[in-house]
């Protein structure tokens, strides 16, 4: 992950005291972030739902 | 008696029953020995010896009345630092949460109390459940019993640790990328992540909802059952909780695996993570011995180890992240540097992503599914490795994740993970069963039945 972007994105999560003290770890876990991501195949059929669906409760 | 500390829930309780071995007797032999070898070994944050001393000379008393609870009545057991226990710090082997005092027991606690366990204290994890092994904690990491200068597998390490050692016959942890079967495959015991949903998750310490299970480990399969039977059951107060149902996880035990159909899954540990040679040999011999017992052992194939443990990390680190985003933001210095890495990316996946990796979850969850069409168990690797020395970080790092616990946490179905091997180094070696949800029974079964055809039960480490 180009660092502006990784800087960027960890102060728009609030990780500014973390990037201050600790860049080296703020740049690891984006970098493992970005290498993991990559390496799902994500459904291409729509249809394809997310686990766990939502339920309706029908205990009322 | 002799070598208390080598009894099984099993033959303890048989003894208690006899009235040859009171709870206040077995629990003292068991505070001598972690008095003398967890110094070495450090597999408990906490010893709770005054309450576990009231605990067992409770049990003896109602025994001695003749108010058995059951098998587990008087038996000491530990607890994962993650589970709360009311009056105790529960700290996740953190200083974020070193005053941490649950105000009261998590379900699985209460579960245990209710059928007489003695809680004998809280257990070392790897910080938060993920954060592991490290030296920048409050507390040491747990050490393996087989050598002390290799790590006890995690995160559940003072669980594997101190079942292995003798320090205690059972404990509980939690798995949520192999955190129960990880220390039981390198401590050479036994470790069932149930069925999702089947033990119930209140008052632990969350680590990802939608992974996390919490699960025994003990040193026999009969054992295991035991404790599956006192903890189980639906939770109201744990949303993941599954319905009611009626179990005994001993039932099967005895029935041996004749013409059980088992798929095993050669690809993981041939092509995906090609194991160590040894790890590889103790696998394959695993197989035949089944076979050999009347088992029909065929190849099966499912997707990839790597995408499964791909799809694991998003969602873990994803919904991790919603957990600790608060104290990461505003005490990041507090957390050890390997939990501070591991529990950051969740910062930077992107939503879509996380729903990506639950949408492509649902396919593998059809894929496992589908394979249970065709067999009744799966057999496959649990590590790839033997452990690692703890120091070398490198090292450690590099076969943590050689692995193949995370697809079953990824789907949720029960999977056991046992010894199968000592390595030329005189390291436990481990093979894994996975069966369909709510099976669990049938899982123990076949874990019981290369237990008996094997004798691995029957080693410990050289620890005094």
């Amino acid at each position: 992950m180009d660092r502006d972007l990784m800087i960027a994105l960890a102060k728009a999560a609030g990780l500014k005291k973390a990037l201050a003290d600790h860049f080296d770890d703020v740049a690891a876990a984006a970098a493992q972030a970005a290498e993991t991501a990559g390496a799902i195949r994500v459904p291409t059929d729509p249809a394809v739902e997310p686990w766990p669906p939502m339920r309706a409760d029908t205990s009322q | 008696m002799n070598d208390l500390h080598w009894l099984s829930i099993t033959e303890a309780a048989d003894a208690v029953a006899a009235r040859r071995l009171s709870p206040v007797e077995l629990l003292a032999a068991l505070l001598s020995r972690i008095e003398r070898l967890d110094p070495r070994l450090h597999a408990f944050i906490r010893v709770d010896a005054d309450a576990a001393k009231d605990a067992a000379r409770t049990a003896e008393r109602e025994i001695a009345a003749g108010r058995v609870r059951g098998k587990l009545h008087g038996i000491p057991m530990g607890l994962k630092d993650i589970i709360d226990v009311a009056g105790l710090p529960t700290t996740c082997h953190s200083k974020i949460l070193l005053d941490n005092v649950a105000g009261a027991d998590a379900t699985v606690t209460a579960k245990l109390r209710q059928a007489g366990a003695v809680i004998v204290g809280k257990l070392a994890t790897h910080e938060f459940a993920i954060g592991g092994p490290s030296f920048d904690l409050p507390f040491p990491p747990a050490r393996n019993p087989w050598n002390p200068d290799y790590h006890p597998g995690g995160s559940s390490s003072g669980a594997g640790a101190g079942v292995a050692a003798g320090l205690f016959p059972a404990a509980i942890g939690s798995d949520t990328g192999g955190s129960v079967r990880n220390p039981a495959s390198c401590c050479g015991i036994v470790g069932l992540k149930p069925t999702y949903g089947l033990v119930s998750r209140r008052g632990v310490f969350p680590l990802s909802y939608t992974l996390d299970h919490v699960g025994p480990l003990a040193r026999t399969v009969a054992d295991i059952a035991l404790l599956l039977d006192a903890i189980a059951g639906h939770d109201p107060a744990d949303p993941g909780s599954a319905p009611s149902g009626t179990w005994d996880f001993g039932r099967e035990l005895e029935r041996g695996v004749r013409d059980l159909r088992i798929g095993f899954i050669r690809r993981f540990h041939e092509t995906d993570m090609p194991a160590a040679p040894e790890m590889t040999a103790a696998i394959e011999d695993a197989a035949r011995v089944l076979e050999s017992e009347g088992a029909l052992v065929r190849t099966v194939t499912l997707p990839s180890l790597n995408e499964f443990a791909a799809v694991n990390r998003v969602i873990l680190a994803s919904e991790a992240w919603s957990v600790h985003a608060p104290w990461l933001r505003t005490r990041p210095g507090d957390y050890g540097q390997l939990a501070r890495r591991r529990l950051m990316p969740g910062a930077f996946i992107p939503a879509g992503d996380y729903v990506g990796a639950q949408r492509r979850r649902t396919q593998m969850i059809a894929a496992v599914q589908e394979a249970f069409r065709d067999v009744d168990v799966l057999l496959c690797a649990s590590s790839m490795d033997p452990a690692s020395r703890i120091e070398d970080a490198a090292e450690t790092a590099r076969t943590y994740p050689r692995q193949a616990r995370t697809p079953f946490n990824v789907t949720g179905h029960p999977a056991l993970a046992m010894m199968a091997g000592l390595s030329d180094g005189g390291l436990p070696l481990s093979v894994q069963f996975a069966g369909r949800y709510f099976q669990d029974a049938t899982v123990l079964r076949v874990a019981t039945a290369y237990e008996r055809a094997t004798e691995w039960h029957t080693r410990h480490p050289p620890v005094g």
